[in-house]
């Protein structure tokens, strides 16, 4: 099975390649938006997605020749991403038409005026049955900026041999794994807390979950209140308990999926991805692996965890923007949802596509994912998001070191900086 | 019989250290080499001997015409620019080892404010400037700051050399009965063999690995050279590294790199020694 | 080309030395005409592609520029230079910077001497070393880092094994050592080359000569080779010292600045693309070259003569 869908996958990406090629034919990428003979090319920047060229033919079929969608993959890393479109951007190059942008990435995107906002009839179309938090994440201001197309959240992963029911709150897992770690058996509770996005996701699982706030609801000041300050003491306590792999404090997501694969960790905190990899990469596991929710703060109070994904924008200097509408909106109808989320692992934002059978193979776990997601929480928004995360981080990192009170004032004052853009970022 | 023993026994020291040199050296190349031929399941085992070895992740680099355009791009964009650099640099080189002229210092002083200044401030006008003329991802958008940022160090390599070579000797050929041409070539040029590979080598290898240029001046498989298409490539979901691919790809592109100095390093010694220097 | 000062019969000296003389400065003149005309193509093609990024980055240093909120811009001169020095970890990442380059150059200037000594000297498989010796260098930085990553994480790799079960990318101090040695590693071989290339230009007739004064091997090392050297060894303490300065790649694979273990570069890049602050990152541009030509300035006053173009030696 495995060997047939590397096969597969490795064909579709020749013909991928083809396509492409073909598609960008007669476009001068240097000068962009090179029609041909009047049929405006829409050009969709986008992340690698393996078979996200099939949701590209797809819509050119639909668009029957209104218009010719050409896919330029950008790169495999969210931060280089963000740096080609926005050096790009910066430019008012017309040679970007539909933009992949990641959840957090929104406001500053509309406040810097680099994308357009969907009104009207288009507007509705992209609400329409789609998830309110991923709504919110394509939000600035009260308007909507992109349509959501896929999002994404952090399960807990746990052994079932080692662990009969998951725990439901952080200091019942701290506790299940130090009984492990006394009885000398896989303990360790594997997730990211490397300098990055991935450690300010934690910790905004915690600040959330525990229903704190970071930031005033307009998003315009540091609030800070004490369900912040708890969060902070609750990830100081976890990663001092003792239950961390070695690497923690340098782990990103492969990094922490590839831990818990190597067998000593009894529960993982991580995305959905890596069901699969742990089906293909450790056959000898796979069957005690189980999921469920991501643990809370409180025992009586369902977690709120963290949501990602990415949303479709329309670029300001886009010389076609009816037509990239249009095909934004194809690119993320339900039934493209339904097939990336079977083929690429990225779980849908359209409610009705959870109940497509078809969900059930590739997401046996799909129920725990849509009400996370419904329950979700975004991170904050604000144009100076990537301010707010350096600064945060390097707070944050190492967590062991985490001083609740005085780390509690320090943010308070480095956060409101890094909102206004004053100050150095570290 | 004595000194046949010693020259023997220089042979084994020599080889000695020789081993050591390459052992040093190699090492971590051979633990790239040994990634690239490990299974998804065993590529993080920590063995530095795969346990199963597979060519997939050479066959899966060369299933799409991505990686092998990126290969062209680098080779031509890399030998071209190491070609005119070394022409210019080697021009101006030879004016300040020779030549005495208002604004020498100026122009030294130049270069090396040009190699100094942080590289990432000026991608995003330089950017700018090739989008407007039309240069952005073409091979002389990437031709030209190559050759920018490659000529100090080519400057300042060649005129280094070239402050040693006794040019004299060329007055002496030319006094023992040789025409200027054959004087420059078989004296003069030989003596500046070695700063001239010497600079061809270092900024062909400054070409061929920048990454900072050829990531922000491209933006399809026209011009995007080796290193930028490495961030390109996908791992099985958005989150998984494409590490076996990403060793797989480092082992090729490395394989011109060992053609090219090998084809060099023997011209780089050979000047002094070839016996053009008599008497 | 040379100005042939004529050899004329003394018995028209004085015509002959007035001759010489507007000889002299006709040759000076041609000399000046083909310096520049060598010198031309190189400094219009540096020009004309650095010349507007570079004077536009500095302007940007006097503004309060920030890409998200482009209504804000505006000149406050001087007023970026005071938050950037003020700000402890500009002076962190300062620190970490100076540490990395010292320890770096100097223990490769001392690697890449024996280095070459080898790539020169051997009687055994010259190819192969030379060739070897310079694969770590020709490799894509990146990459290699990456490996690095891999061997030093517990589980992944064959080098963290050395440390029991500590991971030391994970402490301040060893992932310094770690980041030193993959610099080290990576760039030796240029110091090398550049080295060996120098030492191919000692004359032998000069060694020779001072053998049979009864010098011995180290009192020719330092006596004859290293001053014949100078100048190579000027431009690969230079250039690398340059580079070492700038450290980037190595660190942003490696630890990705945790630790407190960000260059100056990652700082700037941090300001300068993640943050979007024109301003600010511009500024921190124009510091770091502030700094590197400043090491460069001590470095070529302390190698004089070595310098190229300063002086007479190597014309006529």
């Amino acid at each position: 099975m495995a060997e047939r869908s590397r096969e597969s996958r490795r064909r579709r990406r020749g013909v991928a390649a083809l396509a492409a090629v073909a598609l960008l034919g007669p476009t001068a990428a240097a000068c962009g938006g090179g029609d041909d003979g009047g049929v405006p090319e829409i050009n969709v920047y986008y992340a690698p997605e393996e078979n996200f060229q099939q949701v590209v033919d797809d819509c050119n079929q639909q668009a029957q020749g209104r218009y010719r969608l050409a896919y330029q993959v950008l790169p495999r890393g969210a931060d280089e991403q963000r740096v080609q479109m926005v050096r790009r951007l910066a430019a008012e190059d017309d040679g970007m038409d539909v933009l992949g942008l990641d959840v957090t990435w929104t406001a500053e995107f509309a406040s810097a005026k680099w994308i357009r906002e969907w009104t009207g009839q288009q507007k509705s179309e992209a609400s329409q049955g789609t998830l309110q938090q991923p709504l919110e994440s394509a939000s600035y201001e009260g308007k909507l900026y992109a349509a959501p197309k896929n999002t994404n959240t952090q399960l807990l992963w746990y052994r079932s041999d080692l662990v009969p029911n998951p725990p439901k709150t952080w200091d019942e897992m701290i506790k299940m794994s130090q009984d492990l770690k006394s009885q000398g058996k896989p303990y360790e509770i594997d997730t990211m807390g490397a300098q990055y996005e991935g450690l300010v996701v934690l910790y905004n699982n915690m600040v959330a979950s525990g229903g704190g706030k970071m930031l005033s609801d307009d998003g315009g000041k540091v609030e800070f209140d004490q369900g912040a300050v708890d969060a902070l003491g609750t990830l100081q306590k976890f990663a001092s308990a003792g239950v961390t792999n070695p690497s923690f404090t340098n782990t990103q997501e492969d990094g922490a999926r590839l831990q818990f694969q190597s067998g000593s960790g009894a529960f993982q905190l991580n995305y959905p991805f890596v069901w699969p990899a742990l089906q293909e990469g450790a056959p000898d596991l796979k069957d005690k692996v189980k999921w469920a929710r991501y643990p809370g703060i409180d025992a009586g109070t369902p977690s709120k965890v963290t949501i990602g994904g990415y949303n479709l924008a329309v670029s300001s200097y886009s010389k076609h923007p009816a037509e990239a509408y249009e095909a934004a909106l194809c690119l993320r109808s339900p039934e493209h949802q339904l097939f990336s989320a079977v083929n690429d692992g990225v779980p849908p934002t359209i409610e009705s596509v959870y109940d497509d059978p078809k969900m059930d193979e590739a997401y046996p776990f799909k129920a725990d994912i849509l009400a996370q997601v419904k329950d979700g929480a975004n991170r904050p928004i604000t144009p100076a998001y990537q301010n707010l995360s350096t600064v945060l981080s390097a707070t944050l990192s190492p967590p062991a070191d985490i001083q609740p009170e005085q780390d509690a004032k320090e943010l308070r004052g480095s956060i409101q900086d890094a909102l206004e853009s004053k100050g150095v970022l570290p | 019989m004595a000194v046949m023993d010693q020259s023997a026994a220089a042979k084994w020291r020599w080889s000695l250290i020789d081993l050591v040199v390459i052992v040093f050296a190699l090492i971590p190349v051979l633990w790239i080499t040994s990634l690239s031929f490990k299974t998804p399941a065993t590529i993080t085992d920590g063995n530095f001997i795969p346990r199963e070895w597979t060519l997939e992740n050479y066959r899966n680099i060369f299933s799409t015409d991505q990686f092998v355009r990126a290969l062209i791009n680098s080779i031509g964009i890399g030998l071209i620019s190491t070609l005119v650099a070394v022409v210019l640099g080697t021009m101006a080189a030879y004016a300040i080892a020779r030549l005495d002229f208002p604004g020498k210092k100026l122009l030294i002083g130049i270069s090396l404010l040009i190699a100094m200044f942080p590289q990432v401030s000026l991608v995003s006008p330089l950017f700018e400037i090739e989008r407007s003329i039309g240069l952005f991802d073409t091979w002389p958008g990437l031709i030209l700051p190559y050759i920018t940022f490659g000529l100090p160090l080519a400057i300042y390599t060649l005129s280094a050399f070239f402050r040693q070579i006794p040019w004299d000797l060329e007055k002496a050929a030319k006094m023992d009965g040789a025409t200027q041409g054959e004087a420059f070539r078989r004296v003069i040029a030989p003596l500046a063999a070695p700063g001239v590979f010497t600079t061809a080598i270092l900024v062909f290898i400054f070409c061929w690995n920048d990454f900072l240029f050829a990531i922000s001046l491209t933006s399809t498989e026209r011009s995007r050279t080796v290193p930028a298409a490495l961030s390109f490539f996908q791992g099985a979901s958005q989150f998984e590294d494409p590490t076996g691919a990403i060793s797989a790809a480092a082992v090729i592109i490395t394989v011109p790199i060992i053609l090219f100095v090998l084809f060099f390093q023997r011209r780089i010694v050979s000047g002094l020694t070839s016996g053009a220097v008599k008497g | 080309m040379t100005a042939e000062t004529a050899t004329k019969p003394t018995t028209h000296r004085a015509r002959a030395e007035k001759k010489a003389k507007t000889q002299l400065s006709e040759g000076r003149k041609q000399e000046r005409k083909l310096g520049w005309l060598l010198c031309a193509p190189a400094a219009i093609v540096m020009l004309a592609v650095t010349a507007y990024p570079i004077i536009y980055s500095v302007w940007l240093s006097f503004q309060r520029f920030d890409l998200k909120f482009p209504d804000q811009r505006e000149f406050i001169g001087l007023g970026n230079y005071i938050t950037v020095l003020s700000n402890q970890y500009w002076w962190t990442a300062f620190g970490v910077t100076m540490l990395i380059t010292v320890v770096t150059v100097a223990v490769e200037l001392v690697l890449g001497m024996a280095l070459a000594w080898v790539m020169f000297k051997t009687l055994v498989g010259r190819g192969i070393v030379r060739t070897a010796a310079l694969i770590p260098y020709g490799i894509v930085t990146v990459v290699a880092a990456f490996s690095w990553k891999y061997a030093w994480t517990p589980d992944t790799g064959y080098l963290a094994k050395l440390f029991a079960d500590g991971a030391p990318l994970t402490e301040r101090a060893s992932s310094l050592a770690i980041i030193v040695l993959a610099e080290i590693w990576k760039t030796t071989p240029f110091m090398a080359l550049l080295l060996m290339a120098g030492l191919a230009l000692v004359p032998d007739d000069l060694l020779k000569a001072a053998s049979m004064d009864g010098a011995t091997g180290w009192q020719r090392f330092t006596k004859v080779m290293l001053p014949v050297m100078k100048p190579a060894i000027l431009v690969a303490l230079l250039f690398r010292t340059l580079d070492a300065f700038r450290v980037f790649d190595n660190i942003y694979v490696l630890t990705a600045g945790a630790n407190n273990t960000s260059s100056v570069s990652m700082l700037a890049y941090n300001n300068l693309i993640r943050g979007l602050n024109l301003g600010i990152g511009s500024t921190m541009s124009v510091l770091i070259f502030i700094a590197v030509a400043i090491i460069a300035f001590i470095f070529v006053k302390l190698f004089g003569t070595a310098a190229p173009g300063s002086e007479e030696e190597g014309r006529r």
